[in-house]
């Protein structure tokens, strides 16, 4: 009797929309349905509607709600970049925040750097990703001689692949080099800083014409499906591949399926440093959001230490505010929050993020990384050639735009 | 003739036109206008000049065309001789419509998941060559190092998806073929190709005339499957689309390769409209 | 002769159902199949382990139930609108020679030579105006746009063929113009419009763009499973494969009927 009436007065309640692109994978979206956003609906009476959505999916329904000025939309979670391209549809929290301070919910310092959008806070730090390295523990034997896998540098990455292939007749490591892959991630934040020390800067310095001509190497040794997949757990589970990278919630499902076959190992290092980069999610509010306190309710509850410990728990992201332990998580996911310490603490670091600001322009950032891709390593083309072109596009698009340089470009004089 | 049945045609026409109008029209006519208007509302051509420099763009071009020119004739042709063959109305021809038609239940997404799990390394077709002893290694059949594999591993899951609809088309086309001409040329002697070519192609025109049209315009459309398959090795315009407006976010350039692809597919069906209309005697006495 | 006959046939009929039935047995195999069995190398084309987690799983998820209802809702929409505009339509193609008759056939057309990706923004935003915004019936206004010219096509190629004399006998012998065209052109074309309502009801079934942008929380079963399974594990993308196709499947068994309705055989 209890429950019917928690039943009828649920149905007689508001419904909060909740649309989101991060945990959107169907085992994620179940459970954070039913372990978090259920806590949350007992709480507060209300019921939440919680909705996944890809990236353009969902810029293009805040979009049309903002344009007919009228929305379902109460809440909605997404990268910092997501964010960025659609801000004027997002309100200013800034009070928001200062309160959550107030209240003692301490965020990471450098989770607050980026959540301006013309002067507005658009966001409230929700999750943190980052992208990680996994090997099958098959790939260990072939590991180059007296070579520690935690302090890889890239050329011993290369004699690793380039061993398996010669020793097995196998291309054995993989790129999410497809459509929806994420590589150009790889290419800006990760060979970029650590050969030349910057995302953009030096995009046609020498430097990067060796780390050109460096990835023309690997890729001779990189699977040729590579060029069609989206995200590496799969061919890491049907073992297509024995060494991967991609962003942690691509690649998770390997290492909590099967924990005892892989490993996750440090991001190797260039000549110029060890590049990773730091990815934010937040939690904005539309304009048009119908129910805004209840919204800022659940941005509240979501950002408790409690939760952010629960969501690292149950989905492997890792928190956006202080002191969360790691003890009594689940094998996989206490190996990637693990690994992810272990990269975050190794030496010679440098940190890249995701450029701002850029807005509606993001999307043709990413592709210039990626048509250089396509022309300097597929289509075998000199580095040289191809290079200064794109360079003169690329500072184009931040003069359009006004962006300022993301780090670690921003810090080189 | 009476003045109302010189108007009764666009009566019936009424209901079709004022619906497009109503809730389509609208929609369509913003999509278009994005190639030619910039963000300020002002009519622009440098969306287009852009589209111009993107080296894909022509590529996008050759791969939709030359899907087209294969994929479209040759699902015409294995349609017509399976629907020949179910039309021998045979015991069991119904059951085998019946399953040449389960590939049309078959979403395009779901059909690019099936021919991946065939085609990809560790897939099924390598794990039966595997199985019969012909490899010991897998082949890379979805490989940008082997473009013509690639091109006809899309080509092959496509026309298993497609030829269903072309297949319907033409049956039940044939089932309107009435038997005394048939029966009226065999007594005449007419052999097997003079029966196909003299008496069932002629009068299957608008049939064919239809799946044509429908194939065509699907074939300028097809994404789903060369994505799964491909990624984005081989471009073609739809693709491109789905690319510049999901992924790099720029509906501008996005509208642009629509309005190529209407181009293309007007055309086209401006070209099939006038070299395959059916003329029967039924117009004379009009 | 006729045994030789009877065995081409035997064997004809077997190549091509081989055919079409193979990729359709791999993914039902690998709906049914283990996690495990599914990233195998080799693979076992017959399945050693059987499993109904994938499935367990897709069906109890948020939403299946109740987006599988509301897919059924829009393809009936969208068929019972289809029906009642494309038959005049087609009617008006097939029997008059008009003025403008060629190039309204090209507009029509033309509505469906615009991507759909490409609609989602216009379309969201203009619905929302109408109030038909998570609405089942704006999907099914949409669906029914799109497959209106294809099936306008399909019915005026069959319509066509039906020769005029048989109404016109008809009315000479005093029936209404309405009364001869439904005893005689409609029973005479049933092939033409099971195949029109077979196209018309994948059309709906099956489309995912429109579907997904335009719902909210009443999604159809396309919508949601794009939804859940674009960043989903490979055995769960089979199992959402395998069961958007099985209801399309079970309405094809049921029409394919009135496809060979007629006499057939020549």
């Amino acid at each position: 009797m209890g429950n019917l009436l928690f039943l009828f007065l649920l149905f007689g309640l508001n419904k909060l929309y909740f649309i989101s692109t991060q945990l959107v994978p169907i085992e994620e979206a179940e459970w954070f349905r039913k372990n978090v956003l259920s806590e949350f609906e007992k709480r507060n009476k209300i019921k939440v509607i919680f909705l996944g959505a890809n990236y353009g999916e969902f810029q293009d329904r805040i979009n049309a709600e903002y344009k007919a000025k009228k929305g379902k939309i109460s809440l909605a979670g997404g990268l910092s970049s997501d964010f960025e391209s659609i801000g004027e549809a997002f309100i200013d929290l800034k009070n928001f925040l200062s309160n959550l301070k107030k209240k003692k919910i301490n965020f990471l310092p450098f989770a607050l750097k980026y959540n301006k959008y013309k002067g507005k806070t658009i966001y409230i730090p929700w999750l943190q990703g980052t992208y990680i390295f996994v090997a099958n523990k098959k790939a260990l034997e072939y590991l180059p001689p007296g070579v520690n896998i935690d302090s890889l540098t890239y050329n011993d990455l290369l004699l690793w692949v380039k061993g398996i292939w010669e020793k097995t007749g196998e291309r054995k490591f993989g790129l999410p080099a497809g459509p929806r892959g994420l590589i150009h991630r790889f290419l800006h934040g990760y060979l970029y800083p650590s050969f030349t020390e910057a995302q953009i800067i030096k995009f046609d310095s020498e430097d990067a014409i060796e780390m050109w001509n460096y990835v023309k190497n690997l890729w001779k040794y990189t699977n040729p499906g590579s060029a069609r997949w989206e995200k590496m757990d799969t061919p890491l589970l049907s073992e297509e591949v024995w060494i991967a990278w991609d962003h942690i919630s691509r690649i998770k499902s390997a290492i909590i399926e099967r924990p005892d076959d892989f490993v996750i190992f440090s991001s190797p290092m260039g000549k110029k440093g060890r590049g990773i980069i730091v990815v934010l999610s937040g939690l904005a509010v539309p304009e048009t959001a119908p129910s805004k306190d209840y919204a800022f309710s659940l941005i509240e509850f979501l950002v408790k230490p409690e939760i952010q410990r629960e969501i690292l728990k149950g989905t492997g992201f890792l928190p956006v505010v202080e002191n969360i332990s790691f003890e009594g998580l689940e094998k996989g996911i206490k190996k990637i929050a693990e690994g992810v310490k272990k990269q975050n603490s190794g030496k010679n670091l440098i940190v890249s993020f995701i450029p701002g600001g850029l807005g509606n322009k993001q999307g043709e950032f990413t592709k210039i990384y990626r048509d250089v891709f396509k022309e300097i390593v597929i289509k075998n083309k000199n580095p040289m050639d191809i290079l200064p072109f794109y360079k003169k596009k690329i500072i184009k698009l931040f003069k359009e735009k006004g962006a300022s340089l993301p780090p670690p470009d921003n810090e080189i004089k | 003739m009476k003045l109302n049945e010189k108007y009764f045609p666009y009566v019936l026409l009424l209901p079709l036109l004022l619906y497009i109008l109503l809730f389509f029209f609208n929609p369509f006519f913003n999509a278009l206008k994005l190639a030619f208007f910039d963000e300020n509302n002002k009519f622009t051509l440098i969306y287009f000049r852009e589209l111009l420099r993107d080296p894909r763009f022509f590529s996008a071009i050759k791969y939709t065309l030359m899907f087209a020119v294969t994929i479209v004739p040759l699902q015409l042709i294995t349609a017509f001789l399976i629907a020949l063959f179910i039309n021998r109305n045979f015991k069991g021809s119904k059951t085998l419509l019946f399953i040449c038609s389960i590939p049309l239940a078959i979403s395009d997404l779901a059909a690019g998941l099936i021919f991946l799990s065939i085609f990809t390394e560790h897939g099924f077709l390598n794990s039966f060559f595997y199985f019969l002893g012909l490899i010991k290694k897998p082949v890379y059949f979805l490989s940008y190092e082997n473009i013509p594999l690639l091109f006809t591993s899309i080509l092959i899951a496509e026309h298993w998806r497609a030829t269903a609809i072309v297949l319907i088309i033409l049956i039940a086309g044939l089932q309107m073929i009435e038997k005394d001409y048939i029966d009226a040329a065999n007594v005449f002697g007419a052999n097997f190709f003079k029966r196909i070519f003299y008496i069932i192609i002629p009068l299957l025109k608008p049939s064919i005339q239809s799946a044509l049209i429908i194939r065509t315009l699907f074939a300028f459309q097809m994404f789903a499957v060369v994505i799964a398959l491909a990624g984005d090795m081989i471009p073609v315009l739809s693709g491109e689309t789905y690319f510049w407006y999901y992924i790099y976010r720029n509906s501008h350039i996005a509208s642009c390769y629509a309005v190529v692809i209407i181009i293309l597919s007007l055309l086209l069906t401006a070209i099939y409209l006038k070299f395959l209309t059916y003329k029967e005697p039924v117009y004379e006495n009009i | 002769m006729k045994i030789f006959k009877k065995f081409a046939q035997i064997i004809t009929f077997t190549i091509i159902s081989l055919w079409v039935l193979l990729p359709v047995f791999l993914i039902t195999v690998s709906t049914f199949s283990s996690k495990q069995e599914v990233y195998k190398w080799p693979k076992n084309l017959l399945p050693k382990d059987f499993s109904l987690e994938s499935i367990k799983f897709f069906f109890s998820s948020y939403g299946t139930i109740s987006s599988f209802k509301n897919s059924l809702i829009v393809a009936f929409i969208t068929l019972i609108l289809v029906l009642f505009i494309s038959i005049p339509s087609a009617y008006a193609f097939s029997r008059y020679y008009f003025k403008g008759r060629e190039s309204l056939k090209i507009f029509i057309l033309m509505t469906r030579m615009l991507p759909i990706p490409l609609l989602a923004v216009p379309l969201t935003s203009f619905y929302i105006t109408l109030s038909l915004y998570d609405n089942l019936l704006g999907v099914a206004l949409i669906h029914t746009a799109m497959a209106l010219p294809f099936s306008i096509i399909i019915l005026s190629g069959i319509f066509i063929r039906i020769s005029k004399e048989y109404e016109e006998a008809a009315i000479v012998f005093g029936a209404s113009k309405l009364k001869a065209f439904l005893k005689i052109l409609l029973p005479l074309s049933l092939p033409g419009i099971a195949a029109m309502l077979i196209f018309t009801f994948i059309t709906s079934w099956n489309e995912v763009f429109a579907a997904s942008i335009l719902t909210v929380e009443n999604r159809t079963l396309s919508a949601h499973i794009l939804n859940l399974l674009d960043a989903s594990p490979l055995y769960f993308k089979y199992a959402g494969g395998f069961f958007l196709s099985v209801p399309a499947i079970i309405f094809i068994f049921f029409i394919r009927n009135y496809l060979m309705k007629m006499w057939g055989g020549f």
